[in-house]
């Protein structure tokens, strides 16, 4: 009786402790990031027909160049640049039909949902480190494609 | 108690009798209907082994499903379908299993999709029958899952691109872009067949 | 070049799974484009050769050895499971190892946050399997592809598979 009662206080002691540990490491591992969204549309033609379309920077150019790709040049649509924070979610619009939405999960990972026409067209949940991206994808009218890059800044 | 021989018996008949619990009934069932199952699955999976434990497990599921049998259908082209989903599902398990390569990449992807020119109009001319069989064979076993079960609903089983999604679990416009794909791959693979027989490559 | 919209076009007018207007269309098309025309003849002489190379196959174990198994898995799978005999010594066992248990996987939940993880986490959910992921680590890019066939998403003038 009395080890019954030794174990049942070194539990009471132990598990709150062990909580209190826990989730103070785990905040730590948790913090706010700054992303940046760019949609590109993909093409062999050597320029878009929408004068407000510039090339794509030459890093992310490069990147794309290093994927089974098949299009030699893209240009940018548009771009926006925002902050998650520790836990939380951004939706971010990226034209009149598709939009991002970016929750951070803690340790550099996100998980992220496209959504077009008002439905989610793909989830994707990894990890991104500084200086990586996250391109998704698909095809276009013409033999082009749409392409949407998640860059982490910070 | 002598044995009954339902050796001229009618697949109807049969099926009523072993959804009353007659398992011999069902046992004439599954022998003349075996050989079909066996080779679906095995057009499937491409492999013997596995052919035959998914032709198994689709006749024990056969037998706990008979009360669903409404005869709708004909009793094989039923089986057919149980055995069709249980190679999906181990196909998908096995996918899950293996690391994504370009090469998949590659063939499933409408976008990285190289333009194939027509390489030929008639890939099988000249070829007999049992010889176009062993060429089709090995062109199916060079084709990714997706591939080939999408080439083998639609041509060995005659589904429509709405039952082939529904089948798959996935959109008819992925249906139409890897039924292309395994055509044009096909005729590609036979093309290629025929020059290494002719000591073309 | 026929553009892969098209293509796929002309592949389910052979299959006839287009509706009425767009089949008559596509009629039209192979009568002026050779190159339409040599794409479906290719793709009708594949259809014909999968067709016709249907091969019967035997499957190689006897009838009866092949009914056994299966008899015998119905059998198993039809027979009730014994119940599980009660033990007072392992029962009460179990009363001093649950909370023990609890423990140590709050332990190993706290082990895990401090140790990092052997590599990233990535999972891609879909409303269907048409995604693929190809992943370069020289230069930290990961694409996921949809291979659905083209959407409006740049073009809202010209719909998606117009044969042109």
């Amino acid at each position: 009786m009395r080890d019954h009662l030794l174990s049942v206080r070194l539990l009471s002691w132990l598990l709150p402790t062990l909580f209190v540990l826990g989730s103070g490491f785990s905040q730590a591992r948790a913090a706010d990031m700054k992303l940046e969204v760019q949609l590109l549309w993909g093409t062999n033609d050597k320029q878009s027909p929408d004068p407000k379309h510039r090339p794509v920077d030459d890093d992310v150019h490069k990147k794309l160049k290093e994927l089974p790709l098949k299009w030699s040049n893209y240009f940018l649509v548009n771009n926006k640049q925002f902050d998650v924070s520790a836990n939380g979610t951004a939706k971010v619009p990226l034209s009149e039909k598709c939009s991002i939405e970016v929750k951070n999960l803690g340790h550099s990972t996100v998980e992220v949902s496209l959504f077009g026409k008002g439905e989610k067209v793909v989830g994707r949940t990894q990890a991104l480190p500084k200086g990586e991206i996250l391109v998704l994808g698909g095809n276009a009218p013409n033999a082009t494609a749409w392409l949407v890059i998640l860059k982490r800044l910070e | 108690m002598t044995e009954k021989d339902y050796s001229t018996t009618d697949d109807q008949t049969l099926v009523r009798a072993a959804q009353k619990g007659d398992m011999t009934a069902f046992e004439e069932l599954v022998a003349r209907h075996r050989d079909k199952i066996y080779a679906r699955a095995y057009s499937m999976v491409r492999n013997e082994e596995e052919a035959i434990d998914l032709s198994q497990e689709a006749w024990v599921k056969g037998w706990q499903r008979l009360a669903q049998f409404q005869g709708e259908s004909g009793f094989g082209t039923w089986m057919t379908r149980i055995v069709i989903n249980l190679c999906l599902d181990h196909l998908r398990k096995q996918k899950r299993q293996r690391s994504e390569s370009i090469d998949a990449m590659d063939e499933e992807s409408g976008g990285v999709e190289r333009q194939m020119p027509v390489v030929t109009v008639n890939p099988t001319a000249g070829l007999e029958r049992g010889e176009l069989r062993q060429r089709i064979d090995r062109a199916l076993g060079q084709l990714s899952h997706e591939h080939r079960t999408v080439l083998v609903l639609h041509e060995f089983e005659e589904m429509e691109y709405k039952e082939i999604a529904k089948t798959m679990g996935c959109s008819i416009g992925t249906v139409m872009s890897r039924l292309f794909y395994a055509r044009r791959k096909l005729a590609a693979l036979l093309v290629d067949l025929k020059k290494d027989d002719l000591g073309m490559t | 070049m026929i553009d892969y919209d098209s293509q796929l076009k002309i592949q389910a007018y052979l299959d006839g799974e287009l509706p009425e207007a767009e089949a008559q269309q596509v009629a039209k098309r192979l009568a002026q484009d050779q190159e339409a025309v040599l794409l479906l003849s290719e793709l009708r002489n594949t259809r014909q050769a999968m067709v016709n190379a249907q091969a019967p196959m035997a499957l190689p174990e006897t009838r009866e050895f092949f009914w056994s198994k299966i008899e015998r898995e119905i059998g198993r799978q039809e027979s009730p499971q014994p119940a599980p005999r009660r033990n007072s010594m392992l029962a009460a066992w179990r009363r001093m190892l649950v909370p023990a248990g609890a423990v140590a996987a709050v332990g190993l939940v706290c082990m895990l946050s401090l140790v990092s993880s052997p590599g990233p986490r990535m999972e891609t959910a879909l409303a269907d399997s048409g995604a693929f992921t190809y992943r370069d680590y020289n230069s930290g890019a990961t694409l996921v592809w949809l291979s659905y066939p083209a959407e409006n998403e740049f073009a809202d003038s010209e719909p998606a598979g117009t044969v042109q």
